[in-house]
């Protein structure tokens, strides 16, 4: 074989591997990608398993005098959460009556499904979280998942046990939202991540009379638009805005909750309409 | 074909380990990245056939936990693997320190061209790049801590299944 020849052979290789695998059906990468995935997950999932575990015999150590305060302290917290649910009720009940006169389309119902995070992928690349939880819990791509300080992110992908949440800090995740207090949508997308700092992500389309820094921020809650997100749940804080360049909207920088890097635990909103 | 499979259990492995290593490392929004230790040892002491599969497969693996078109990883893996097999004639080979500098220098490739790939998805790209050199220069401290041991395993394993236990060593 010629020498010229002869080094140019793994770049020929390389083409026809490439050609080869672009002329493959996508049903065949799909299932490939699947199978990847599922060959891999268990790996994840045992890990978080040892864990939780480890978390366990990390608790058992603790002294009865702390267990102790601490059930004192969740039964008190539990006294006012029972009082928020009869609120709830009573309002939940006031809403339906005002729906039936003014024949309103009532709110969509969600379920909560709640599951603990297997795998947390935070890179520059994307942001994302693997949940325990997958088709054997009947979860959906696009649901929302949610935790106490507002919204997590959405399901981007399910498989048999597992799913994979992408999280509102990553640029693949844009939505309508709105400052609190008014009604007019803005769009968020996710992908400011800097190194030992807080997640954020940007604001464009903001009306012009809005104005927020860093001192005087804003919380910036889904709006309800497009019917995925129930609205009202906290994106995060508007800590700047100025004059985009076309003069007729301001753009801005958002920044979200710190805890949504150590999640360990989240809430995906199901429809009521879902098995 | 057990040579094969081996190389992509070791993958596997790795891939287990820097999961959990950034699952820790998320609170402080850091990512190691050490793809290049998978194409590494196959580019440099295997054939061209089996060492370009175990590395197209090798990226198969990478690409199916990540939010990217499916193939990706495995073509960039691949591509990576078409350059230092063409390079390893010329260069030291044998030894373990020689195999980091090369992975080193791989990874370093991979993480750049795989960064131009993604970086256009995001709002504000200029900012994306402080975050990506910081990750970079964590991926690049790693590798150069694992390679040792991921290179030796990876060879133990192979010894395995050859005679010529020498040459992956």
């Amino acid at each position: 074989m010629p020498k010229r020849f002869d080094q140019a052979r793994p770049f020929l290789t390389l083409g026809l591997v490439v050609a080869a695998w672009l002329a493959i059906p996508t049903v065949f990468k799909t299932f490939t990608r699947a199978s990847f995935f599922e060959l891999t997950a268990p790996v994840g999932v045992a890990a978080s398993y040892a864990r939780d575990l480890q978390e366990y015999w990390t608790l058992r150590l603790h002294s009865n005098s702390e267990l102790i305060e601490a059930g004192r302290d969740l039964a008190r917290l539990n006294a006012s959460y029972d009082l928020a649910v009869q609120q709830n009720i009573e309002m939940q009940g006031e809403i339906a009556r005002l729906e039936g006169i003014l024949r309103l389309p009532s709110y969509t119902g969600y379920r909560s499904e709640h599951a603990r995070v297997v795998r947390r992928d935070f890179s520059g690349w994307w942001q994302r979280l693997t949940i325990r939880k997958g088709k054997n819990y009947h979860l959906t791509v696009g649901a929302p998942v949610v935790f106490s300080g507002g919204v997590v992110g959405r399901v981007s992908e399910v498989f048999a046990y597992t799913a994979t949440v992408d999280l509102i800090s990553s640029q693949t995740v844009r939505l309508a939202a709105v400052i609190e207090g008014d009604t007019r949508p803005i769009s968020y997308q996710g992908g400011l991540n800097p190194t030992f700092g807080s997640a954020g992500g940007v604001i464009e389309f903001v009306p012009l009379d809005i104005f927020a820094s860093a001192q005087a921020t804003k919380r910036l809650v889904t709006s309800g638009l497009g019917g995925v997100f129930p609205p009202g749940l906290t994106i995060g804080a508007v800590i700047k805005v100025e004059p985009s360049t076309d003069g007729l909207f301001k753009s801005g920088e958002v920044r979200l909750d710190d805890r949504l890097a150590a999640l360990t635990e989240v809430t995906v909103l199901l429809p009521l309409d879902t098995p | 074909m057990l040579r094969f499979v081996l190389i992509l259990l070791s993958t596997v492995l790795l891939w287990a380990v820097t999961a959990q290593l950034n699952h820790a490392l998320a609170p402080w929004r850091l990512y190691v990245f050490v793809g290049a230790l998978a194409v590494a040892l196959p580019a440099l002491t295997f054939s061209l056939r089996t060492g370009l599969l175990a590395s197209f497969v090798s990226g198969l693996l990478f690409d199916a936990v990540a939010p990217v078109t499916f193939g990706t990883h495995a073509v960039l893996f691949a591509l990576t693997h078409a350059v230092v097999f063409n390079l390893r004639d010329r260069l030291p080979r044998d030894d373990t320190l020689s195999r980091v500098l090369i992975a080193l220098f791989a990874n370093l490739g991979l993480f750049l061209v795989f960064s131009f790939t993604q970086v256009a998805r995001s709002p504000a790209p200029a900012s994306l790049w402080p975050r990506l050199f910081a990750d970079l220069a964590c991926s690049q401290i790693l590798l150069a801590l694992i390679a040792p041991w991921f290179f030796a395993i990876q060879a133990r394993a192979l010894a395995l299944t050859d005679h010529e236990a020498n040459r992956f060593a």
